[in-house]
């Protein structure tokens, strides 16, 4: 198999499993290993945020930088460097038209930047569009399948056009279509399908030719609980595979549940890349909410309590974030209770949103 | 620079699929054949309601002589004869159910037999100047057919016929030219650009564009494949005017190599068509609409302008 060499960093997150056993691939060959032009070791920029820093001689498997994307005078993507690196699950989190979809386009070399660069595997986009494509698989937003043909139709089309060999042909069709669970089902029309299968079988077709990169647009948009878990499960099981998968996500509890890293993003800027529990940590280890009875006058003395990272107010309700030290909250019990009795008091840990909000103002869902 | 057999795969594979999909949108196939085969029924129509003007023959005299003469009528591919008696012809000429009433009068032997002048009265319903010019014409065409047959000797001045063209084309059969490239362009037209198109309306062209294939493979496939349906159509038109209207081409392939090069540059003007178009509803609706002007003016009515004397100058 044509695997990384970085094994995954593994994710913090716990999900419900499906209950069916998730297969891996056995026994598929896949293509001879193309050779990249140029590796990030010694070129680089130190500055790219998400770089690790690392010793080894890896090839990221993407890199963008000082990636411009301008649609007249609107700034879809602005001045973005990023690096993804091998084996990871990197998930590109932001409301809609933060710029994701354009990122993720460009990336495939179905937009050209309006400035900068995006390498992927080691390969310029723009010069080396063909070999970029063949170490890609792409679930696009509208997972793109062809409704009036069978399953079996979309898979053995996907592998033609991909040149996946012959002899291996119907045995990597039978293998993928265990994957996904849709076996049973390979000579119905796509059209027949539910929302979560036609997801499921979009990423079992970018599985198909065996791509070291898989970039999902917005995986589980649209399906119910039920197949979001299954396709989480592929995904998780994939990075078990030792694939790079780059997916784009508006929830939450996706980007925590899956990514090993994070990049948050808000008009085409990024605004933080880390990992989902680093994120948490930095932007506030606790968050208690507080109803009273009355409009606190107390924000002022909160904001000055030491630990106290940030307050807010709406209506009854305040918000706010601490460092991490549990021994404030009867300090800021005390505190509020002045003005009157509290009707509830809620601890818990930060989420993404939070996160989100405390970054750039505004919710993750507006 | 990629490898011919995978170019080969790849065009092979856009082919098929391209075929699979076609089939399932029966719709367009049907609406393929029917177009033309309509423009055939309605010319057809047309042709049949002026070029067989209903004329009364009142036969007053049943002579050899005045046989003759209403079978030279009968071939001057102008008349629908009915014989009748004259109250009944002058009512129905009166009603508007008949163009002409000819009467052949009870002394018409008589008087050939003697080479005396005969006056044969023509009755003419001219409301309509199209019908009434064919009678004009066909009376004429009928006389000296009469004379050249009856009276074979006393004709001095027969026209010697020489043809342009090997064999006789009647109205109909000269539409089938129109009618087959109209089939060829619809269906080139449709096949080719509803596959284009619905890349673009299910999203599917992103598929097409993120696979490592050259892009020529993928539009040389789509056009084969489009070639392939679009030829189920121009079959179905093709046999229309052979079995049906009884137009058997005189040079058989060369009508079909020229149909399959017509249809490819159909096919090619599809795929560029739909791929500016995006959407398959204005698809359809250009190809429809293009197609009525196309036809009318490929010629369908010189014959016509010929034979009612519209192109005379004035």
């Amino acid at each position: 198999m044509y695997l990384s060499t970085l094994p995954g960093t593994g994710s913090s997150a716990t999900i419900p499993r499906s209950r069916r056993p998730i297969r891996p691939l056995h026994g598929l060959t896949s293509y001879p290993p193309l050779q990249p032009e140029r590796t990030s070791h010694g070129n680089a920029p130190a500055n790219i945020p998400g770089h690790r820093r690392s010793t080894r001689r890896t090839v990221p498997a993407v890199e963008m930088v000082d990636l411009c994307k301008h649609f007249g005078t609107l700034r879809a993507v602005d001045h973005l460097s990023l690096l993804v690196e091998p084996g990871e699950i990197f998930g590109l989190l932001g409301p809609n038209g933060s710029g994701k979809t354009t990122i993720i386009n460009m990336l495939s070399g179905l937009s050209v930047p309006t400035s900068g660069q995006v390498h992927v595997l080691g390969y310029d986009v723009r010069r080396n569009g063909r070999q970029v494509r063949h170490l890609l698989g792409a679930v696009p937003q509208e997972t793109a399948l062809y409704e009036e043909l069978s399953a079996w139709d979309n898979l053995e089309f996907h592998a033609d056009l991909f040149g996946v060999p012959r002899r291996e042909k119907k045995a990597r069709i039978i293998a993928i279509l265990e994957l996904v669970q849709l076996l049973d089902r390979k000579d119905s029309r796509v059209n027949t399908f539910s929302g979560g299968m036609k997801r499921r079988l979009a990423i079992g077709r970018a599985l198909l030719h065996n791509p070291r990169l898989l970039y999902l647009d917005e995986p589980t948009l649209g399906v119910d609980v039920q197949a979001r878990w299954a396709i989480w499960d592929y995904l998780l099981t994939l990075r078990e595979q030792g694939k790079t998968v780059l997916l784009t996500t508006n929830y939450l509890e996706e980007a925590q549940a899956l990514c090993d890293r994070l990049a948050i993003l808000d008009h085409g800027k990024l605004i933080a890349v880390d990992t989902p529990a680093h994120l948490r940590q930095l932007y506030g280890a606790r968050v208690i909410e507080l109803e009273t009875s009355t409009m606190s006058r107390a924000i002022k003395e909160l904001r000055a309590v030491t630990g106290v990272k940030e307050v807010r107010q709406k209506g009854l309700r305040l918000k706010i974030t601490t460092g991490g030290t549990d021994n404030l909250l009867p300090r800021l019990i005390n505190i509020v209770s002045r003005d009157g009795p509290l009707r509830d008091i809620t601890v818990r840990e930060p989420t993404l949103d939070d996160i989100f909000l405390r970054l750039t103002g505004t919710s993750l869902r507006d | 620079m990629q490898a011919p057999w995978y170019t080969l795969r790849v065009i092979w594979a856009c082919m098929k699929k391209d075929i699979k999909s076609a089939l399932t949108e029966r719709s367009t196939l049907i609406q393929c054949s029917t177009l033309p085969v309509n423009y055939l029924i309605l010319m057809s129509l047309f042709v049949l309601s002026g070029s067989n003007a209903p004329t009364a023959v009142v036969m007053q005299e049943t002579g050899r002589y005045a046989q003759q003469f209403y079978s030279a009528m009968s071939r001057a591919h102008s008349f629908r004869l009915q014989i009748m008696s004259a109250p009944q012809a002058h009512s129905l000429l009166l009603g508007g159910k008949l163009v002409a009433v000819v009467t052949i009068p009870p002394d018409f032997d008589t008087r050939m037999a003697r080479r005396q002048a005969v006056q044969v009265t023509v009755q003419i319903n001219n409301l309509n100047e199209d019908l009434t010019d064919d009678v004009r014409r066909a009376m004429r065409l009928a006389v000296t057919s009469f004379y050249a047959r009856a009276l074979p000797k006393l004709i001095t001045i027969v026209p010697q016929e020489q043809d342009a063209y090997p064999q006789e084309t009647d109205y109909i059969p000269f539409l089938s030219i129109s009618i087959l490239v109209i089939s060829l362009m619809v269906a080139g037209l449709l096949q080719a650009g509803m596959g284009a198109a619905r890349e673009w309306e299910q999203a599917t062209i992103k598929e097409l564009l993120l696979a490592p294939a050259s892009l020529w493979a993928v539009l040389v496939g789509k056009m084969l494949g489009a070639l392939v349906v679009g030829l189920v159509p121009v079959a179905v038109v093709l046999a229309v005017l052979i079995f049906v209207v009884g137009d058997w081409p005189t040079h058989f392939l060369m009508v079909l190599g020229v149909s399959l090069l017509t249809l490819l540059v159909f096919v090619a003007a599809g795929v560029m068509l739909g791929m500016a178009l995006k959407q398959r509803i204005i698809l359809t609706t250009l190809t429809r609409g293009l197609s009525v002007p196309l036809f009318f003016l490929s010629g369908v009515f010189g014959p016509l302008r010929k034979k009612s004397g519209t192109d005379r100058p004035r």
